[in-house]
């Protein structure tokens, strides 16, 4: 680390710290910031810093927000007999992006995993229990992966919630534009499982 | 399916070596130590991403290296591919199938179909219930490779499931609260779920695997003996239906209960599974000699053969790691009768002449050493 003098040492082992950046990534970066003019980087730092600062969680949704209540469950125009229960903020974030769905959301901040000591008591449960229970809703939907953390976290939310809503599950299948040949055999076999009757629209 | 070239970098004691197989039979001929079985392992790893000597890729790579590679071109029935894989000693793996890289496993196995046939096999008679079930799950894998996809999620419930087991345990011995018991209900009906697909597609595949072993069993021994195989599930059931095995699996946990808090691990599921190997009404464990158990090995590695040619449609290649010298003039010539020309056999030795002169005449020879392969 002779090449690198301590302060530029520093940064890159910070950015180094980053999801997806290894050590040639961060040293480009480094290297980039120190070219830049000191008004960039300062507006980088205190954009870092003030995200940090100001964003928190929706005390409603969990979503993340730099208000009490996010934009989205202030939104008078948005559906709220509909909640929408994801596992963390960027599934919301890729919803949001289709522009199709138009309730309320859910962030469950994780899924049941006893291996990393994460049981229903370290998501946000409870409060979505309390939503759910509320007179105007009708449907929850939970659109949380299938994995085996998430298929078991699927089926802790519809044993909970079944008794006082609607429960539905987002289906799992093929991609558009993908041909049958090419998908993989669990895939197909999900596809199969969730098939439905074929109804005039 | 005929292997036609494999290319060997960097993997094991071979720095660069390419083979071109040309008979339908290859012998490699070699001292200890000199690279033969590293090359079956290599085609056993086309076959099912698995090594039968280590788990770990590091192993696979070159000392001193960071990487190594396995390519091999394969003729089958319809078309000719290109395989590859590229092993590191650090990270995954990377899969490719005619020079596109694969995302998921799954797709890359079952392109090539092989049975291997060891010395370490007789330990599917003598050894412990784990290495007939790694057997038969390997067995599986090669005729449904979803199998794998399986298998996989299984242990994965499985690994959540003693977490939360061992972290109750923890607790002490209060009872558990409304919550946890909860919990724990949602870990028993996946592991139900998972575990009911495993255990019937082991019997499934069992099921057809054992008529043929038995006819093979009858052949060789010249029918003095009767084969038996008995798949006994942790689990039992009786009727082919998931809803039906579910519950079976539902009952004997509750059964369990206080053995799994006190123990703070699953003791119920498709990991306890046993295949029982019976030869004439006597665990084959404790029967007969060597060479009877060595019959029984044959029999099954023959009954693997026909059943995979018989599901892909194609006759698969068979691997025999330094066995044939072992086995007698009539059981070489058994197994050559039951090869005939239709699979590719590659077969290690140290000594040429241990072989059959009906064996030399049809083969190819190879010498191995310190790992170059070059004409015998």
């Amino acid at each position: 680390m002779t090449a690198y003098t301590p302060p530029l040492a520093r940064l890159i082992e910070q950015l180094q710290k980053l999801p997806g950046v290894g050590p040639k990534t961060a040293q480009r970066l480094a290297l980039h910031i120190l070219k830049q003019s000191e008004d960039d980087v300062e507006a980088l730092a205190q954009a870092i810093l003030a995200a940090k600062k100001q964003v928190g969680f929706c005390q409603t949704c969990f979503h993340l927000s730099a208000d009490k209540t996010c934009p989205i469950c202030r939104d008078q125009q948005r559906d709220n007999k509909t909640i929408c229960v994801v596992t963390d903020s960027r599934d919301v974030i890729a919803l949001e992006k289709t522009r199709e769905y138009h309730g309320k959301y859910h962030v469950l901040g994780g899924v049941i995993s006893p291996m990393d000591g994460i049981g229903p008591d370290q998501l946000n449960v409870q409060p979505l229990v309390r939503r759910a229970s509320f007179p105007e809703v009708e449907e929850v939907i939970l659109a949380i992966s299938p994995s085996v953390e998430g298929e078991t976290t699927t089926l802790y939310l519809g044993q909970l919630l079944r008794p006082f809503v609607r429960v539905t599950q987002i289906a799992f299948g093929l991609p558009m534009g993908g041909d049958l040949e090419y998908a993989d055999e669990v895939t197909l076999a999900r596809a199969l499982e969730g098939r439905r009757e074929l109804v005039n629209s | 399916m005929f292997l036609r070239r494999l290319h060997l970098r960097q993997f094991r004691n071979y720095t660069d070596q390419k083979v071109q197989f040309e008979a339908q039979k290859t012998i490699l001929v070699g001292n200890n130590a000199q690279g033969k079985s590293n090359l079956l392992e290599a085609v056993e790893l086309l076959a099912t991403l698995n090594s039968h000597r280590t788990s770990r890729d590091r192993d696979l790579v070159q000392n001193e290296q960071t990487t190594g590679q396995i390519t091999a071109t394969v003729e089958r029935k319809h078309s000719t591919i290109e395989l590859g894989i590229l092993l590191r000693k650090q990270g995954r793996r990377t899969l490719k199938l005619n020079t596109e890289t694969l995302r998921r496993q799954m797709e890359f196995l079952g392109q090539v179909n092989a049975v291997q046939f060891s010395g370490l096999d007789l330990d599917l008679v003598r050894g412990g219930p784990e290495i007939r079930r790694n057997w038969l799950d390997a067995l599986v894998i090669q005729l449904e490779p979803v199998y794998a996809y399986i298998l996989q999620q299984y242990n994965q419930v499985l690994r959540q499931r003693n977490a939360l087991l061992r972290r109750l345990k923890q607790e002490e011995m209060r009872s558990l609260s409304e919550g946890e018991k909860m919990q724990l209900a949602l870990w028993d009906s996946q592991l139900a779920a998972n575990g009911s697909r495993v255990t019937r597609r082991r019997a499934r595949v069992l099921g057809r695997l054992v008529p043929i072993a038995q006819e093979w069993h009858r052949l060789i021994s010249g029918a003095k003996e009767q084969l038996e195989i008995h798949y006994t599930p942790n689990v039992p059931w009786t009727q082919d239906n998931p809803e039906q095995v579910q519950q079976a699996f539902l009952s004997k946990i509750e059964q369990r209960r206080t053995a799994e808090k006190y123990q703070g691990r699953t003791v119920v599921g498709t990991h306890r599974d046993e295949i029982e190997l019976v030869i004439n009404n006597t665990p084959a464990r404790a029967y007969g000699s060597q060479g009877q158990q060595r019959t029984l090995v044959l029999a099954l590695k023959l009954a693997e053969l026909k059943l995979i040619e018989e599901v892909i449609g194609e006759p698969p290649l068979l691997l025999l790691d330094d066995v044939l010298a072992e086995l007698d003039p009539n059981r070489q010539n058994q197994l050559l009768e039951a090869i005939q020309g239709r699979f590719q056999t590659l077969i290690t030795a140290t000594h040429i002449n241990a072989f059959d002169a009906q064996w030399l005449n049809a083969s190819q020879i190879f010498s191995v050493a310190a790992g170059e392969v070059s004409n015998f």
